[in-house]
């Protein structure tokens, strides 16, 4: 294909439960564009030809439709809109979508922009909303919700994997520790500390093997993406523009029981392949996006990532479907650090979902905006310290996650 | 120039309306179904900012059509699968078409699964949704039942919660009859009879230790 997609810009609010600052969801979106439009001085909103608009629930804010709000308020009558809704991946649903629309040439400059209000409900109240998103005519009231499945997942993986509680932990500290670095997450403005392991191992149980310090974190949030054509980037930002090279979007069961001998994976990947213990989905994308882009190593050609740790034992879960480590070397993998600021491959540098935050509609577009960051070279400006800059990036991986791995899109950006 | 429509035909339906003669009403008086209603707000002492509370009390039906068998299966004690006729998978939560791609779709049949199954994972919740924080601590097991190709989930009762196994035999056991709501939770599972947990070990004592606070902590509720 001959035209390339490319990144220019995009901001978030701050992520946070209760007062943001940001709490209209209009004005964090026009706050996101005007950071967007410092830092790109040649973007204009007359520019854009297409906004497409990444929104999970309206439980959360009882308005159907609310991208009308929002488009109404930049004052884009006459652009179109529409709104992508998957799960947790919507987010990366929707840069799927802006990048299939300047693939095929109809449109340029296309916005992004994605939110979820999670703190209308109370948090029990809000873990119910999500478990909607299960099958609810088999799952919802035995007991279900999110973090269950997603313990009941890991358990069996970590057995099978021979990965400790005390692993997983590792990968919440990293995440909430580099948050410290970041204004803008949720974890730096609410909990603010640093963390160890054996604070992960102390706090109250969720679902075992998980604990409350292993969870992301429910938010208020609003982001923008500015994705357009190389044209539009060489002329507007020649500077810090990332292309994105490679994508891939897959999909799997919403109940996780029903993995063990699915004939759509069978046929692919041979018997029993995932169970309720990989995401073939993320495998599946991932490959995709690898071929799309040219990666023909994941661990050598990939400088980072962006991913999606809704829960410690989901990141863990990831590199191994991202073909960064295998059975036998998963343990190895994390107990070397290799995804810490001083490993080969950092992984959640910007906080991730554990440390930034996890505002279903928005984040996404947070992983991207943050890989943005890194490849553009502007942590210095965005983050509180070097320390979470990765040192010449030149390539990183954003990935997006839905319901029990049921939705998954991998994207591959380069700098230019 | 006048056009005139004539109806040839009434027009004809897919299915004759189901005639619904066994009807029973468990709403508890709390359930308002008020719509949509304002019933407070709040403003800040610099009066910058407010908080407005909207109520909203919606009662919704689920239509199970195809899939009713099986939760009428539930009000009567069954748990009932389906089963391709053409390459012979069947499924408990049920599919009504086949999963296989080379079956085309193919409608499935109804089979009655025995009340036995085997856990294939399991996870020790110390949290959960709002409705259920009072059963709390709960185990949860993916469990595969009789010759289904997928596992179901539900609650393993009757046993501490740090000695559940993978792989351990499991048996249905269904609420009272006048209890049923023809929901899957009608029923859970327990270990089978025969069934004995293994001896204490480091894994059994750290979930034991995670749940003793949760024990505690729902003593506290209401
Ligand atoms: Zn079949």
């Amino acid at each position: 294909m001959s035209r390339k997609v490319c990144i220019i810009g995009g901001a978030t609010t701050p992520f946070d439960y209760g007062p943001t600052g940001f709490e209209s969801i209009e004005g964090g979106a026009a706050e996101c564009v005007k950071e967007t439009q410092q830092d790109v001085p040649g973007f204009s909103l007359r520019d854009l030809d297409l906004m497409i608009y990444s929104h999970f629930s309206v439980h959360f804010g009882h308005q159907l439709a609310p991208e009308w709000i929002i488009h109404d308020h930049l004052g884009l009558v006459g652009l179109p809109h529409y709104r992508v809704e998957n799960g947790g991946n919507t987010g990366g649903s929707a840069l799927y979508a802006a990048a299939l629309a300047i693939l095929s040439g109809r449109h340029d400059v296309v916005g992004v922009v994605g939110w979820e209000t999670m703190d209308s409900v109370s948090q029990s109240q809000g873990s119910e909303f999500i478990a909607l998103a299960s099958d609810i005519r088999y799952e919802l009231m035995v007991g279900g919700i999110y973090p269950i499945y997603y313990a009941a997942m890991a358990n069996k993986w970590m057995k099978e994997n021979h990965v400790t509680e005390e692993d997983v932990a590792t990968i919440a500290v990293k995440n909430k520790n580099n948050a410290m670095d970041n204004p803008k997450a949720q974890w730096y403005r609410n909990d603010h500390k640093y963390i160890t392991v054996e604070d992960v191992m102390n706090s109250r149980l969720i679902s075992y093997p998980i604990k409350k310090l292993d969870c992301s974190l429910m938010s208020r949030g609003v982001a923008f993406l500015l994705v357009c054509s190389e044209e539009y980037a060489k002329k507007t930002n020649p500077d810090q523009y990332v292309t994105v090279d490679g994508m891939g979007l897959s999909s799997c069961t919403i109940r996780a029981g029903d993995r063990l001998n699915n004939p759509g994976w069978s046929e692919r990947y041979g018997p029993g392949y995932p169970g309720m213990t990989e995401f073939a989905a993320c495998r599946y994308s991932a490959e995709q996006a690898y071929k799309m882009a040219g990666i023909r190593d994941p661990l050598k050609d990939i400088d980072f990532g962006e991913i999606h740790d809704a829960f410690s034992t989901s990141e863990a879960q990831i590199y191994k479907a991202l073909g960064l480590a295998t059975e036998d070397t998963i343990v190895e993998f994390i107990r070397d650090e290799r995804t810490s600021m001083h490993g080969d491959i950092p992984m959640n540098p910007g906080g991730g979902l554990l440390g930034y935050g996890h505002p279903v509609g928005a984040t996404g577009l947070m992983s991207m905006i943050e890989c943005y960051y890194q490849l553009a070279g502007m942590i210095p400006k965005k983050h509180l310290s070097k320390k979470t800059e990765v040192p010449n990036p030149e390539c990183g991986i954003v990935n997006s996650h839905a319901g029990t791995g049921t939705s998954i899109s991998n994207f591959i950006l380069r700098r230019h | 120039m006048t056009v005139t429509i004539v109806m040839k035909h009434k027009k004809e339906k897919f299915a004759d309306p189901p005639n619904f003669t066994e009807k029973k009403n468990y709403r508890p008086s709390d359930v308002k179904e008020t719509g949509l209603v304002f019933v407070g707000h709040e403003v800040s002492e610099d009066r910058t900012a407010m908080n407005q509370f909207l109520h909203y009390d919606q009662l919704y039906t689920i239509r199970h059509g195809w899939n009713s068998k099986f939760f009428i299966g539930l009000l009567e004690g069954k748990i009932m699968g389906t089963r391709c006729p053409k390459c012979g998978d069947s499924w408990v939560p049920v599919r009504t078409h086949c999963w296989n791609l080379n079956c085309k779709l193919e409608r499935t049949e109804w089979v009655e699964m025995p009340l036995t199954a085997k856990v294939h994972t399991w996870t020790v919740a110390g949290w959960s949704g709002r409705s259920s924080l009072k059963r709390l601590p709960i185990i949860l097991v993916y469990a595969i039942i009789g010759t289904s190709k997928v596992a179901m989930a539900n609650e393993l009762h009757g046993m501490n919660p740090w000695d559940v196994e993978f792989e351990m035999p499991l048996k249905i056991v269904f609420k009272p009859k006048d209890q049923r709501v023809g929901a899957v939770t009608d029923f859970h599972f327990e270990p089978a009879d025969f069934w004995k947990p293994s001896p204490m070990n480091p894994e059994k004592q750290r979930i034991k230790d995670l749940v003793t606070p949760v024990y505690e902590w729902v003593k506290t509720l209401k």
